[in-house]
């Protein structure tokens, strides 16, 4: 072995250099890292979609007087239950977007741009995205848990003994249930925050009925609004199940390990709606 | 089963029984015996095709195990496992939804057309008074017999218990105990046939008098040890320790 002090330094040199570039390729590192990741877990998931969408066609209507019952239950849990916050939140969103906005176009004259402002901010941004997150965090996280624990626990090998499809009567249910809710609680959001947004800004001092009010709003609603609103809205609610019910239920998990799902759920899903609802932007900038 | 290797659901391609050469007859009862983390579970789960096999051939029922699919519904309806431990109930549901589920779902029927048979089945098992308990709150030994009335909900063919006399208080055992040679030799709840039926234990003791064939999952290899007298005559250390431990 070479025990010189230039072969030494040589080494120390040469180590010195792939440390500065380990120091400079670590960021790239993480980053290819994190991308490879994010395919990783895009593909899985596109695959958990694609086995749900196929039992849901080759099962529908099977076991209905089971699964039906599943469903209800789901949408009393993730719509019902979560009105009262939502109505909540939909007021809180009137008074601080619409009550604010109709005062400081009131200020500076621009009331005429009242109608397409408000619709462009609360229809279609504001209300579909806020259900759909508040809807995660009231319901999906406790089902990630429930799910996932039911999975730690064998339960759902206890299902699949029974011959009882773990998609069919755990995830169905819930993706129909949680789309059906962000659906419906973001036409609740939409009517509580013109409401409450209208109220707020009359007290205020605008000079305005409400039907004149709610007359430009809907006057600025093109007809396309309406299933670009379903759609969307559909959209949020059937990609926050399906990642809830795959961190939840389609991979092995330990009891230990179902905290972390839940947060990666949580995260997964918020980034799904905001890149799901930027494909919309090109839809309305052309209307 | 051909040579088979199993492994534990969470550490899958690590086998932790190998060379498992078996063949199940209708209207047997087999013991398989060994120690915990024998590999005894995860057998019977890869048996019913819940888990697949490492390496070897499952057959089942003169065909290969199924895939997950409708074909693997329709062939694990014809088996009843009865899982360790609580027995894995479903703890949202109580007695009753339990028993009653597979029976709903595979019959398309709502809880209450299924009440005849879920009822006849938790009265044949003593477990009226708890219909409306919700399995989570059920105690360790009765939810084992709930599990066991949802394994038999469908009339399986075969069923398949997983230690199903371990942990168990004297009135429990002795009531398995009485169950149990019914179940082999045709229980009237499942219309007079008798079942084939394949046991793991931990203890082998409590299960001479059932069982007509015996055999061993240690330390990573499957042997079948043969009938009762078999066992009995053995010499071996482990099945000596096995046949001697608790019973």
């Amino acid at each position: 072995m070479d025990a010189s002090p230039t072969s030494v330094a040589a080494r120390s040199g040469t180590a010195r250099g792939s440390g500065r570039l380990r120091t400079i390729g670590s960021p790239f590192r993480a980053a290819g890292r994190w991308l490879l990741g994010a395919l990783t877990n895009t593909r899985r998931i596109t695959a958990f979609s694609l086995i749900t969408l196929a039992t849901l066609v080759t099962k529908f209507g099977s076991a209905s007087r089971v699964i039906r019952p599943l469903i209800q239950q789901q949408i009393l849990r993730a719509g019902v239950r979560v009105l009262p916050i939502v109505s909540v939140l939909g007021a809180a969103l009137g008074v601080v977007i619409v009550g604010q906005t109709v005062q400081l176009l009131l200020q500076v004259g621009q009331i005429k741009l009242m109608g397409p402002l408000l619709v462009n901010l609360v229809v279609r941004e504001l209300a579909p995205l806020s259900a759909s997150l508040m809807v995660l965090a009231r319901v999906g996280t406790a089902t990630v848990v429930e799910l996932g624990t039911s999975r730690a626990l064998g339960e759902v090998e206890a299902l699949e003994a029974l011959g009882v499809d773990p998609i069919h009567y755990l995830v169905l249910p819930r993706l129909v249930g949680i789309a059906t809710a962000v659906v419906c609680l973001t036409v609740y959001m939409i009517l509580f925050a013109f409401g409450f947004g209208y109220l707020f800004a009359f007290l205020r001092g605008m000079p305005m009925g409400p039907a004149e009010f709610f007359g430009v709003v809907t006057g600025s609603l093109e007809w396309v609004d309406f299933p670009l609103l379903a759609l969307k809205t559909a959209g949020f609610g059937l990609m926050t199940g399906i990642i809830i019910c795959y961190h939840g239920l389609a991979q092995p998990i330990r009891i230990e390990e179902v905290g972390e799902a839940t947060t990666r759920t949580v995260a997964h899903s918020v980034v799904a709606c905001l890149a799901f609802d930027a494909l919309f932007v090109p839809i309305y900038m052309l209307l | 089963m051909k040579g088979v290797a199993v492994s534990y659901p969470h550490t899958p391609g690590t086998p932790v029984l190998t060379g498992v050469d078996w063949e199940v007859n209708a209207g047997e009862c087999w013991v398989v015996t060994g120690l915990q983390g024998s590999g005894k579970s995860a057998l019977l789960e890869t048996a019913v095709g819940l888990h697949p096999n490492v390496a070897g051939e499952v057959r089942v029922f003169g065909g290969p195990v199924a895939a997950p699919g409708a074909d693997a519904a329709a062939q694990r309806r014809r088996f009843g496992l009865v899982f360790d431990g609580n027995g894995r109930l479903f703890p949202g549901l109580n007695v009753f939804e339990n028993v009653a589920l597979p029976i709903c779902y595979h019959g398309n029927q709502s809880p209450e057309m299924a009440a005849p048979q879920v009822n006849a089945l938790l009265e044949g098992l003593e477990l009226t008074p708890f219909a409306d308990v919700p399995a989570g709150r059920v105690g360790r030994s009765w939810a084992r017999r709930v599990a066991l009335a949802r394994a038999l909900a469908l009339r399986p063919e075969v069923v398949l218990l997983d230690n199903p006399l371990i942990g168990l208080d004297a009135v429990h055992l002795r009531w398995w105990r009485g169950f149990l040679p019914q179940l082999i030799s045709g229980h009237p709840l499942l219309g007079g046939t008798p079942r084939t039926v394949v046991i793991a234990s931990d203890e082998v003791r409590p299960l001479l008098s059932l069982g007509h064939h015996f055999a061993l999952a240690h330390e990573g290899v499957w042997r079948v040890l043969g009938d009762r007298m078999a066992l009995e005559r053995s010499e071996e250390p482990m099945i000596r320790e096995l046949f001697n431990g608790t019973g």
